[in-house]
């Protein structure tokens, strides 16, 4: 990846946040970045990064973390969201936490990337199953919370508007009929 | 003679005070415009113009303090980070709402010029024959052929593109090249002519964006950052256009942070003799004098002014003696439409951002036609192709998730419905006295709302919608609506109506106050009825025709 597009994009993204140095990132204690409103631990921060780079993975193209779309997502949700929402998102969060931990007696961040991607499909099914009596329940608020924002910080990134698609600051004409490849996917 | 003595003195500096500015100074007038926000100057003060999308922290949201610090403009779109200082700042403007009045306002040079939907379509007879045919309101003192040749003046000036598409109840302009409708129009374009002949019609929209080169201003980019003030001067705004023009002139004095307090009116000669303001930097108070007073403060605001002003003679202000002054609120109700999917087409797409859609224009109760409620609206919509913003079935997560972001998904098609609001006397705006802004000035109440005739319009303007899609070939197309609360149309209008009767009307038919000859309001406040088309355009045109009556006049003596 374009590590130093990585890096404008985090310094563009942060705004006001601050970054501490890596090396406080364990699983424990501090979160790393500071936020104005929501409350976070070192674990809560590192299962929302996760979860960004579980729904959007590096590739051969970039990932969430990569990208920065992890501090996107906690920084909408810091500036954003009112009290509630941020109320929710925190419940939601731990909500998550807990269902992980039932389910494999362990954290997010220590499953590896084929369980994650397993449980937040299982997540997806089941919030959308209109017979699923929990399909309410604040950990799928939570889970779709960030998947929004995760594709959204990833389709109005830099990298996406200008390398993954034609984004021209000046397009300076318009073709009405422009062709493209047929889309290639299901 | 003091320095504070012009022969013109214009009032805001948006559309129609910038048009008044240059009407007036081309004719040799020296001439002073007073704006009471700050200046904002062309290219060089558009911030935010080329910045990309990544570039704005929130991607152009709105953040909590934002939501907190706009009360008014959260309501609609106009609440967003990219040009948040086009919007006035409403803590030291605040209003009354007796009933709830969406205004979203502009307190700079340029004024809303900057920031609006610059759609621009004449009127057309049945426009101004409307109220004389159903007994609503008062007649319009002109018709369409007292401002047919000032449509196009202001057309060929401020450069309109559009097609010369010859339907009957939208006359047909001086336009520049249309822009292109993209294929699903084209296609959709079609079916709606297959099904409804000559009976309604779907066209590009008329938009004062210049399609080529035009008085130094570069033609159409296709950025669709309009209303982030544009670079090339390709939309028509006070700053790219009329301002230009007025200043190459010499005529033309420029004063920002200049709040008009009301206008000077001398009871023996029964005319202003200029105008009071505050300076809003300083608080300090001057008189700037003139032969004539053009005002274009925006349809409340210039009611206000004359509120304000020879209230020893007249308690209601200048123009009250009427009875009509600050009545027969008006704006476009909107928030109605349709949208729906369009199936095909994948091979398709557009390249560059186009700031324009279509437009259908009216249709109802015209002909003979009678609906349970009088007069009509149009439509504004377009067809679009998403990309990332579907449902991948299949795909929720990973790395072909990640790729398939970057694919075009479905073409869609919407539109949504402008009605005409009629003139009722009691939708009103009134000073309230127990509140002041930061300048201890009153503040104004709203008591407007839509009635029983534009809801019954707003019946028809969803149905019609979802009707004329499905009838065009759209598909799973899905009806809308909402309160239609009057003031999101930033369309206000009616507060000093032209009319026939000086008993019945705040204007004549050259927008003077009748009690005030030379005075012109020529702003929306002028407007007599709403008509459904976008105002805009026939602001410039009354304004071109009263600019020249008034020197005409001048030049004559009689003013």
């Amino acid at each position: 990846m374009n590590r130093r597009i990585a890096i404008r994009n985090m310094a563009l993204i942060l705004g006001s946040a601050a970054v501490l140095p890596s090396c406080l990132n364990d699983n424990k204690g501090k979160s790393v970045i500071e936020l104005k409103h929501l409350k976070l631990d070192a674990e809560q921060e590192t299962l929302v990064n996760d979860l960004t780079e579980t729904i959007l993975p590096k590739t051969n193209t970039p990932g969430a973390k990569d990208l920065g779309i992890n501090l996107f997502v906690f920084k909408m949700i810091d500036d954003c969201y009112d009290e509630k929402g941020q109320g929710d998102f925190m419940a939601g969060l731990k909500e998550f936490s807990e269902a992980v931990d039932k389910k494999h007696g362990k954290s997010f961040s220590e499953l590896t990337a084929a369980e994650r991607t397993a449980f937040v499909n299982d997540i997806e099914k089941q919030s959308k199953d209109p017979n699923n009596k929990d399909k309410d329940s604040k950990a799928f608020g939570f889970y779709w919370t960030v998947k929004g924002q995760t594709v959204f910080g990833y389709t109005t990134s830099k990298y996406f508007m200008t390398e993954k698609i034609v984004y021209e600051l000046v397009p300076g004409r318009y073709n009405a009929m422009f062709p493209v490849k047929k889309k290639a996917t299901a | 003679m003091s320095t504070n003595t012009y022969d013109a003195i214009v009032i805001g500096s948006g559309i129609s005070g910038g048009w008044a500015a240059k009407e007036l100074s081309e004719k040799g007038l020296k001439t002073i415009m007073l704006e009471r926000g700050r200046n904002i100057e062309h290219i060089k003060d558009y911030v935010n113009a080329n910045k990309g999308p990544w570039e704005f922290p929130h991607r152009g949201g709105r953040t909590q303090k934002m939501i907190e610090d706009y009360p008014v403009l959260k309501r609609d779109y106009p609440l967003n980070e990219t040009n948040l200082d086009y919007w006035v700042d409403e803590k030291e403007s605040p209003y009354t709402e007796i009933k709830r009045f969406d205004w979203f306002r502009g307190y700079h040079v340029g004024g809303r010029s900057l920031m609006w939907g610059r759609q621009s379509y004449r009127w057309h007879e049945t426009d101004f024959e409307a109220n004389a045919k159903d007994g609503v309101g008062v007649d319009w003192p002109i018709r369409y052929k007292d401002l047919e040749k000032w449509y196009s003046y202001a057309e060929k000036f401020a450069g309109i593109s559009g097609n010369r598409d010859g339907v009957p109840i939208l006359p047909d302009g001086d336009f520049m090249p249309p822009m292109d409708m993209n294929v699903v129009e084209k296609d959709v374009q079609k079916r709606f002519k297959d099904f409804y002949k000559d009976s309604r019609h779907f066209v590009i929209g008329r938009t004062a964006n210049i399609t080529v080169p035009h008085n130094n201003r570069t033609n159409c980019q296709y950025r669709n950052k309009c209303w982030l003030g544009c670079p090339f001067g390709a939309y028509f705004s006070t700053q790219s256009a009329t301002l230009p023009a007025a200043m190459a002139t010499g005529n033309l004095t420029v004063r920002p942070w200049s709040i008009v307090t009301r206008i000077l009116y001398d009871k023996d000669t029964k005319k202003a003799k200029g105008v009071e303001i505050i300076d809003a930097e300083t608080n300090k108070t001057y008189e700037f004098y003139a032969k004539i007073v053009f005002v274009n403060a925006s349809a409340l605001n210039s009611a206000w002014v004359l509120m304000n002003s020879a209230t020893d003679v007249w308690e209601g202000g200048l123009g009250s003696s009427s009875g009509e002054l600050g009545h027969n609120v008006m704006d476009h109700h909107l928030g109605v439409g349709a949208g729906g999917r369009i199936e095909g087409f994948e091979d398709k797409y557009y390249f560059g951002r186009r700031a324009n859609g279509i437009y259908i224009p009216r249709y109802r109760n015209l002909n003979g036609e009678k609906r349970d409620y009088i007069r009509g609206f149009g439509y504004q919509g377009g067809g679009s192709r998403s990309n990332w913003s579907r449902d991948i079935a299949e795909m929720n997560i990973g790395g072909a998730f990640k790729d398939a972001l970057s694919e075009p998904g479905n073409w869609s098609f919407g539109m949504g419905g402008f009605g005409e609001t009629l003139p009722y006397h009691e939708n009103k705006i009134t000073l309230d006295k127990t509140r002041k802004d930061k300048w201890g000035l009153p503040i104004l109440a709203f008591d407007v709302e839509v009635k029983d005739n534009e809801k019954k319009m707003r019946v028809d303007m969803m149905n019609d919608a979802v009707e004329m899609l499905t009838n065009a070939g759209v598909k799973d197309v899905k009806g809308y609506t909402t309160d239609g609360v009057l003031g999101r149309g930033i369309h206000e209008m009616g507060t000093a109506r032209m009319g026939r009767d000086p008993k019945t009307s705040v204007l004549n038919e050259w927008n003077q106050v009748w009690d005030a000859k030379n005075v012109f309001v020529t702003d929306g406040a002028a407007m007599t009825s709403a008509a459904c088309q976008n105002p805009s355009l026939t602001y410039m045109a009354l304004t071109a025709r009263a600019a020249n009556y008034a020197v005409d006049q001048l030049k004559k003596g009689t003013l």
